[in-house]
């Protein structure tokens, strides 16, 4: 009993990891219809810079989150406005084969830049936790599961209640008619993948601290994302972390039940059963 | 195009064509070989990019290698494989039959060196390789693959002959390893070992390549209780386990690990949680090991460290010893034929900077591994093939009482 609770705990804790890392993806496919194969990259990214700031400046990786949130955030903004917005009218081929063009450019240029070293980001906190009687509560993990649902549910009141906010929803909804109430879509498309991208950064600045970061670790981070993403529905960020928390559990509860080298034929299990029969996500509005 | 560029074009064009056929010119003998400069493996691939061309290059300095009564330089050619299976396999099948390398060195890790050795048995080119330990490679009867690194299934034999001699002593086990050729391979090669020492393997459990959550697995050996446990996998798993293990206050008497504990990498990567990990290295830079090029064991890492800014391990003075090893067969072969060169592989017996270099029946050598233990942030070796060499710090104590 006090095993299933362990490992239940450990499911939360991952999913909210998750959340954090698929938000990003999930919105910029939301309004731009732009599937970012390059998101787990950004992740990457985001992680490389926490770990500076906290290796060289001592910046402690949960405060060095804003600047690097911030940091990703213009580097998003100026991308789209330089590179992405050349293709937003394309077909989503050509979406998809520029992402994974960035994706592979970043890759190479993180090695050459730092390495194919692994980096952690190691703070004293990093391997404390609180115990629960026989439950033991990571607590870099907790710390991070916090970040999740502060982001997320500060995304969900952003959305609905801003001035921004809610011309990026007009927009996901009907271009033509938010441009007719004044939208200006180059800037809205920025704003929205630099948003994306930061919340990419923030989730690698948690990544370095709960795990550790080489230039390769985009790819898997993308392809867990995008089920994450698919699972959760695209048009709410409380959509995003179900489908975090959804599958976080699954991951944990296959590992224990079935054996360590399921916990992907799980998830992605779930994914096809969730197309199946929610296909706009567990949150998603149903068809 | 206007005239101007088109001349220029030709000119790239020739320079290019007369820089490529440099290297390759008629007195080298070339050694080709595919190795993971980019990709998830990266970090490990270059202990081989770098030993090799070390190699080859102190080779040269000394003057060569003398085949018959010819005089001849060494040199490299080398793709990078992306840490792509397929793509080596290609490389390799590039190297033998368009670049007419002489002979082959091998890539990094055992699944690589398992499809690449297909290569190198269907052209009966001859490949010595450093990076690939899997029982598996070598259960083939191929008659062209030789490996310098000690069976897998043998990796964790010293540590369970210690275990035996711990106090108290340990009794039951979990088994963790990865689902790759290696990692079965030394899971294989441990169940047996355990159960003939009297251990019981409470936890035998698969988990995917690349994994990085093992709370769910940390769960349960603390559920379990267990006093050993031993992991094979890759760096990265490693160093997951290792900080999530601390996280969730999973402290075992004893862990050990078939990868990372050798490497300033991953010392440097987990600073003080690094301590008390055991682990096993089949090399020791040691002046006690000669070498016809370096002198001794110790003048190599030293050499090497200044050279590339980081320690060797036990991947690169695997990697130097198959350049040597090619070395001392073309010698005493006295001819650049392949078959006569594999058999002059399978027949060396010298000393170098590794150890004795000396080939099994199948291809494979056999070396003792020495178990190894950080302690105050250091490497130290604590048991071998004669015992105790120093005292391991067991049991491990609690992560809150460090």
């Amino acid at each position: 009993m006090d095993l299933l609770a362990q490992i239940l705990i450990n499911g939360i804790l991952l999913g909210g990891l998750y959340a954090v890392m698929a938000l990003g993806l999930a919105l910029v496919w939301g309004v731009l219809n732009i599937v970012n194969l390059a998101h787990g990259a950004f992740i990457m990214l985001g992680g490389y810079l926490s770990w500076h700031l906290y290796t060289y400046l001592g910046i402690d990786p949960f405060l060095g989150l804003p600047i690097t949130a911030v940091v990703m955030f213009g580097l998003g903004y100026c991308l789209q406005r330089g590179v992405l917005n050349l293709i937003v009218r394309a077909p989503m081929f050509n979406t998809l084969l520029i992402t994974f063009g960035l994706e592979v450019v970043l890759t190479y240029l993180a090695q050459m830049a730092f390495s194919a070293d692994f980096r952690t980001i190691n703070p004293s906190y990093a391997g404390s936790n609180i115990a629960l009687g026989p439950v033991v509560i990571p607590m870099a993990r907790l710390m991070a599961f916090g970040v999740a649902v502060v982001l997320t549910v500060g995304m969900w009141l952003f959305l609905l209640h801003s001035r921004l906010g809610r011309a990026i929803r007009a927009t996901a909804q009907n271009l033509v008619a938010a441009r007719l109430y004044g939208v200006e879509p180059r800037h809205l498309y920025a704003m929205t993948f630099g948003i994306g991208i930061g919340l990419a950064g923030a989730a690698g600045g948690l990544y370095g601290t709960v795990s550790q970061i080489d230039p390769y670790i985009g790819a898997t981070l993308t392809a867990k994302s995008f089920a994450i993403a698919i699972i959760g529905g695209l048009d709410n960020p409380l959509g995003v972390l179900v489908g975090g928390l959804v599958l976080g559990i699954i991951e944990s509860l296959t590992v224990l039940y079935i054996g360590a080298t399921f916990g992907d034929v799980a998830s992605f299990g779930v994914l096809v059963l969730v197309l199946i029969v929610r296909p706009s996500g567990l949150l998603g509005k149903t068809a | 195009m206007s005239n101007r560029t088109l001349r220029l074009a030709g000119a790239i064009l020739g320079a290019a064509a007369i820089l490529s056929c440099a290297p390759a010119m008629a007195e080298d003998i070339v050694l080709g070989a595919s190795v993971q400069l980019t990709g998830p493996v990266a970090n490990t691939g270059r202990y081989y990019r770098d030993a090799y061309q070390f190699t080859i290059d102190k080779i040269n300095e000394a003057g060569g290698i003398k085949v018959g009564d010819k005089q001849y330089k060494l040199a490299l050619k080398l793709y990078d494989n992306q840490s792509d299976v397929n793509l080596s396999v290609r490389q390799y099948t590039q190297l033998v039959s368009q670049d007419k390398v002489n002979l082959l060195l091998g890539p990094f890790a055992s699944n690589f060196a398992l499809a690449d050795s297909a290569v190198s048995e269907k052209y009966q080119i001859p490949m010595v390789q450093g990076g690939g330990a899997s029982d598996q490679i070598f259960s083939r009867k191929f008659k062209y693959i030789f490996g310098t690194l000690a069976p897998a299934s043998n990796y964790f034999g010293s540590t369970v002959s210690m275990m035996k001699e711990l106090d108290p002593k340990p009794k039951s086990v979990a088994l963790l390893y990865a689902d790759d050729a290696f990692d079965v391979s030394v899971a294989e090669g441990t169940r047996p070992l355990l159960k003939d020492a009297g251990f019981t393997i409470a936890l035998d459990e698969r988990y995917t390549s690349n994994a990085s959550d093992f709370n769910s697995l940390l769960s349960q050996i603390k559920n379990a209780n267990v006093d050993v446990v031993l992991v094979a996998g890759h760096e990265t798993e490693i160093l997951n386990f290792v900080r999530q293990a601390k996280s969730l206050s999973v402290a075992p008497k004893f862990y050990s690990f078939t990868v990372g504990v050798p490497s300033e990498d991953f010392r440097k990567a987990l600073d003080k949680d690094a301590n008390y990990a055991f682990g096993m290295t089949a090399w020791l830079p040691s002046a006690k090991l000669k070498d016809k090029w370096f002198g001794d064991a110790e003048t190599f890492a030293k050499e090497y460290k200044a050279k590339f800014g980081y320690d060797p391990d036990y991947h690169a003075a695997s990697g130097a010893a198959d350049v040597e090893a090619l070395a001392q067969a073309l010698e005493n072969a006295g001819t650049l034929d392949p078959k006569a060169v594999r058999d002059a592989i399978a027949k060396l017996n010298f000393d170098s900077l590794y150890g004795t270099i000396a080939f099994g029946e199948n291809g494979q050598i056999d070396l003792a591994q020495t178990v190894i233990q950080i302690q105050d942030d250091k490497l130290v070796a604590v048991y071998d093939a004669k015992g105790f060499v120093e005292k391991p710090k067991y049991p491990m104590p609690a992560w809150n009482a460090r």
